[in-house]
C-alpha cells in the first residue's frame, strides 16, 4: 500500500485537538468498548491510523466519522491518552471545512484568530441594514410596547409587506440560502466520496420519496429518539443537553414559522395580528418554553463539556466552544431582548435584540462550517449507512 | 533487642527472599559480609515458588530455589527472618538502624513438620499461595517445599476449641497460640531492596469482569493450576465446576502498557502466556488457544521460542486487544478488534487468561520508608545512599534479569558497605 501522508492534514490535526493522534499504538480498546462501532467494521482504530498517516481523502470519506457521537468512551479507556474522541472530533471539524462553500468562508470561521471577523461581519451587515433602514432610533416605551421589535428597521405603509420583515428578509434569507445551498453542496460531494470509497454501485437508483422514505427519516426519527446518544457510557449527561436543546430548535422553527405567516401574510388582511404576541397566546408560551429549553440544554452541555475537559481531559477546541458560545448567545440575547421589552426599557431591548439579529445570522450564515454542520453531515451518514446495508446497494 | 554485625564490617541487609534476596544476599555473604534478610512471607522462595516452571530452561521452581535454599542454610553469615517486614529505617550510608517487626508464626523451632496438627485440625482458610483457588488448614505449611520447613497458624481462622485440639495433636510442644509479635532493630550499613512484585489487581480492570466469571483467571492462576502442587495437581481444570476446558483464551496486556493502569510494559507477560500455552499443550494437544496481543514482545532468544508456538495450527494469535469480556453460563466470550483484518472478533472460550502484569510490591509503603521510587513505584537505586535495589523492585523484570541484577546489587552494596 502506497502512502502519501499529507502534512498540513497532520498539522491541522494537531492544532484542532487531534495533538493527541500520534501516541495510538493501535491496540483497538476504542473499537471494542465503542457503543456505536459495528462487528463489520468497527472504528475508531482504522480511523486513528488513517489520521497518523495523513490519509486524509479516506478520512473524510468515511461515514464512521460522521456517526460518531463524540461521547468518550474511547477516550475513556484508552490505554495511551490518544484521545480517539477527540480525533474523530477533529477530522470532522476539518471535513466540515474541507466541503464547506465558499471555501474561504469556512477557513474563516474554522480558525479563533478570525473571531473579529467572524463576529465583526455579521455584526457591520446587521448594522449597516440598520443605519439603511432609517429606522434607527430608540423607541418611546408606549412604541416599544405596542410593535415590540415590529418597527425595528422603521416603518412604511405598504401593507404587503412590512418595512421591519423586508430587512430582516434582506439579511437573513441570503445568510440561510447560502448556508443552505452549501450544506447542499458539502452533503452532495460527502456522499459522492462516501459511495466511491465503499465501492457503492447501486444497480438502480432509489427515487426521492423512497430515499426520503427509507433512508433518510429513519435517520432523523433515530436522531430525535437520541437512541445512539443512551449508549454512551462515559457521558450518559449529554442527553439531557441535547435533547431540548434540539426540541428548543424544532420548536422554535415552528414558531417563527407561525410568527411569520400570522403577521406577514394574515397580517396583510387582518391588521390587528401586527405586534408582538401576547404573553397567553399557546404559541407564544411554547416559544418562552422552547427559549428556556435552549439554554438549559446549552447550559448542561455547556457545563458537560467543562467537566470533560478538567477531568477526563478532552482538549478544548475553538470548534466545539463557538457553537456553544454562538447557541448560548442566541438564547441569551434573544430572552434578554424580550424581558427588556416585557420591562419597558428600550435602549436595554433595542441593544439586545440587535445582539440578537447579528447571532442569529451567525449561526444561520455558519452552520455548514462550523460543529452545527454536524446537524446535516450525521443525518446524511446516518442515511448513507441505512443505504449501504439496504438492497439497493447489496443485490 | 538490637542485633548487631558480630564481625565489626559493614553489614547488609537484604529485604525480599524471592529469587533476587536469595541471590543478593548470597552474593553478598560469600564475600565475607554479614547479611540480614527478612521476608514477609512464612516461607523463602517468592513468586518463583508460585511457578509451575519458568525460564530460560522451564525448570520447575525446585530446581533454582532448593540450591539457593541449602546454601543459605549452610552459610553463617546470613541470619534469616521470615514474617518479618521493615518498618522504619533511621540514619545514613554506612550506619542505618533498621527496626524490623516479626509477626507471630504461632510454631516454634521444635516444629518437625510432621503435619499432625494439621490433620487434627477442624477450621480451614483461604489459600492465598494459591490465589484463593482452594483451601488449606488453619494450620498450614503454605507449600510442600517451604522453607523454613515449619508449620504456620492462622490464629483468626481458629475457634478456642481448635486452637486447643492442635496444641494436643503436636508432640513436639511447637504450637505456642500466645506468641507475640517482636521488634528489633538492624544496623547495616546498606540495604538492598528485593520486595518483588504483585501481579496486578485483575478486578481494577472493569471491562475484563474477573470478578463476574469463574471462567476468567489470572496468569498467575493459571502456574498454580498447572502446579503439580497446585490445588488441582496439575491438572487444568476450569476454577468453579472443575470442567475441563476446550478452549482458551490468552488476554495480553491486562494492566500493562495502560495509562489508567501500568503504564509500563510488564516484559514478562508475554513470554509467561506462551509458557502457559505448552502447559495447556500437554493436557490438551488440540484445544484452540486465542491470544490477543498488541504486540508480542519475546526478546532475545525467546524469538525461536515464539516461532515454534507459532506453528501450532489450533493456536491462534489476533492482533488487537481485548477491551470487553462478557461471562458466559459456560465460558466467556472475549471481545477484540482484528486490527490485521479490521474485524470485530468475539471469542467463546471455556477458560480465559488475564495476562496480569507486574506491581511493585513495594509501592504502597515506599513512602513511608523514605525510599527513592520512580512515578511508577519502582525502587530507585543510590548506590551512594546505600540503597539498592534488585530484581523486580527496581523493574518488571524476568528470572534470569532478577538474578543478573540481584548479583549487580550485591556488588554495589558490599561497596557501599565497606
Amino acid at each position: 500500500m502506497k502512502v502519501n501522508p499529507d502534512l498540513d492534514f497532520i498539522k491541522y490535526m494537531k492544532s484542532a485537538g487531534g495533538d493527541a493522534l500520534k501516541k495510538c499504538y493501535q491496540c483497538a480498546t476504542c473499537s471494542v468498548v465503542c457503543p456505536l462501532s459495528s462487528d463489520t467494521k468497527p472504528f475508531p482504530r482504522k480511523e486513528m491510523i488513517w489520521a497518523q498517516w495523513g490519509l486524509k481523502d479516506k478520512l473524510i470519506a468515511d461515514p464512521d466519522v460522521m456517526l460518531c457521537h463524540q461521547c468518550g468512551d474511547c477516550t475513556a479507556y484508552c490505554p495511551r491518552g490518544a484521545k480517539p474522541g477527540d480525533v474523530l472530533g477533529a477530522i470532522r471539524a476539518y471535513a466540515y471545512t474541507h466541503y464547506g462553500f465558499p471555501s474561504g468562508l469556512a477557513k474563516m470561521v474554522s480558525s479563533a484568530k478570525n473571531l473579529p471577523l467572524i463576529v465583526g461581519l455579521p455584526a457591520l451587515i446587521v448594522l449597516i441594514m440598520w443605519i439603511l433602514s432609517g429606522g434607527m432610533h430608540v423607541p418611546s416605551a408606549e412604541d416599544l410596547a405596542r410593535y415590540g421589535f415590529g418597527h425595528f428597521f422603521g416603518h412604511w405603509d405598504w401593507p404587503w409587506l412590512t418595512k421591519n420583515v423586508a430587512f430582516i428578509d434582506m439579511i437573513m434569507v441570503p445568510a440561510a440560502g447560502l448556508a443552505v445551498y452549501s450544506a447542499y453542496r458539502g452533503v452532495s460531494a460527502m456522499w459522492a466520496a462516501m459511495a466511491k470509497q465503499h465501492d457503492v454501485n447501486a444497480g438502480y437508483r432509489p427515487s426521492v420519496n423512497q430515499f426520503v422514505q427509507q433512508f433518510l427519516w429513519p435517520a432523523v426519527t433515530e436522531i430525535i429518539q437520541h437512541n445512539r446518544f443512551r449508549e454512551c457510557k462515559a457521558n450518559a449527561n449529554r442527553v439531557t443537553g441535547h435533547l431540548p436543546l434540539m426540541l428548543s430548535f424544532i420548536a422554535l422553527l415552528f414558531v417563527t414559522a407561525y410568527s411569520a405567516f400570522t403577521q406577514d401574510v394574515l397580517g396583510i388582511f387582518f391588521p390587528s395580528l401586527h405586534g408582538p404576541m401576547s404573553m397567553i397566546n399557546p404559541v407564544k408560551i411554547v416559544a418562552n418554553i422552547a427559549a428556556i429549553a435552549l439554554i438549559f440544554g446549552i447550559g448542561v452541555l455547556w457545563s458537560n463539556r467543562a467537566a470533560a475537559e478538567a477531568e477526563s481531559g478532552t482538549t478544548p477546541t475553538f470548534y466545539d466552544w463557538f457553537l456553544i458560545y454562538e447557541i448560548m448567545a442566541v438564547g441569551i440575547t434573544g430572552l434578554c431582548a424580550e424581558l427588556g421589552r416585557l420591562v419597558g426599557v428600550p435602549v436595554l431591548a433595542y441593544f439586545f435584540y440587535y445582539l440578537h439579529l447579528v447571532s442569529v445570522v451567525m449561526l444561520f450564515l455558519y452552520m455548514p462550517y462550523t460543529k452545527f454542520a454536524h446537524l446535516v453531515y450525521r443525518t446524511f451518514a446516518m442515511a448513507f449507512e441505512k443505504y449501504r446495508a439496504s438492497e439497493f446497494v447489496t443485490k | 533487642m538490637t542485633e548487631q554485625s558480630p564481625s565489626g564490617t559493614g553489614a547488609v541487609l537484604v529485604v525480599g527472599g524471592g529469587i533476587s534476596g536469595l541471590t543478593a544476599a548470597l552474593e553478598a555473604a560469600e564475600v565475607g559480609n554479614d547479611v540480614f534478610l527478612v521476608e514477609k512471607n512464612p516461607y523463602m522462595g517468592g513468586r518463583v515458588a508460585q511457578l509451575n516452571q519458568y525460564f530460560p530452561k522451564l525448570c520447575p521452581p525446585s530446581c533454582g530455589l532448593e540450591i539457593n535454599f541449602k546454601r543459605v542454610k549452610s552459610n553463617r553469615k546470613i541470619r534469616m527472618y521470615t514474617m518479618t517486614q521493615v518498618k522504619s529505617i533511621k540514619g545514613a550510608a554506612g550506619s542505618y538502624e533498621v527496626s524490623c517487626e516479626t509477626a507471630p508464626r504461632y510454631v516454634n523451632n521444635n516444629c518437625t513438620g510432621c503435619g499432625a496438627c494439621a490433620d487434627a485440625c477442624p477450621d480451614e482458610r483461604v489459600d492465598d499461595f494459591n490465589f484463593g483457588m482452594g483451601k488449606t488448614k488453619a494450620i498450614y505449611r503454605p507449600h510442600e517445599m517451604s522453607f523454613p520447613m515449619k508449620y504456620v497458624l492462622d490464629k483468626g481462622a481458629c475457634s478456642g476449641d481448635t486452637l486447643r485440639i492442635i496444641k494436643d495433636a503436636c508432640k513436639y510442644d511447637a504450637i505456642d497460640t500466645e506468641m507475640q509479635p517482636k521488634t528489633f532493630t538492624l544496623n547495616v550499613a546498606a540495604i538492598v531492596w528485593a520486595t518483588g512484585w504483585n501481579p496486578y489487581d485483575p478486578t481494577k480492570m472493569t471491562n475484563l469482569k474477573y470478578s463476574e466469571s469463574d471462567a476468567i483467571i489470572t496468569n498467575m492462576q493459571m502456574e498454580r493450576l498447572a502446579a503439580p502442587n497446585g490445588p488441582t495437581n496439575g491438572q487444568i481444570l476450569r476454577p468453579g465446576d472443575n470442567k475441563e476446558p476446550k478452549s482458551f483464551a490468552f488476554v495480553q496486556c491486562a494492566g500493562s502498557r495502560d495509562e489508567n493502569h501500568l503504564e509500563y510494559c510488564s516484559y514478562i507477560c508475554c513470554m509467561a502466556s506462551m509458557k502457559q500455552i505448552t502447559y495447556i499443550r500437554e493436557r490438551y494437544p488440540e484445544a484452540p488457544i486465542y491470544v490477543f496481543y498488541i504486540d508480542l514482545r519475546t526478546p532475545g532468544k525467546y524469538e525461536k521460542f515464539r516461532e515454534k508456538l507459532m506453528a501450532d495450527k489450533n493456536t491462534h494469535f489476533i492482533k488487537g486487544k481485548v477491551a470487553d469480556i462478557i461471562p458466559e453460563g459456560d465460558g466467556v466470550t472475549v471481545v477484540a478488534e482484528n486490527a490485521v483484518t479490521g474485524d470485530k472478533v468475539k471469542q467463546k472460550v471455556d477458560l480465559c487468561v488475564l495476562a496480569t502484569g507486574m506491581e511493585p510490591a513495594i509501592k504502597a509503603q515506599a513512602a513511608s520508608l523514605g525510599l527513592e521510587v520512580d512515578s511508577n513505584g519502582f525502587v530507585v537505586s543510590n548506590a551512594d545512599k546505600g540503597m539498592i535495589s534488585a530484581g523486580c523492585a527496581n523493574k518488571a523484570a524476568d528470572v534470569v534479569t532478577s538474578a543478573q541484577s540481584a548479583t549487580a546489587a550485591a556488588l554495589k552494596a558490599i561497596q557501599a558497605a565497606k
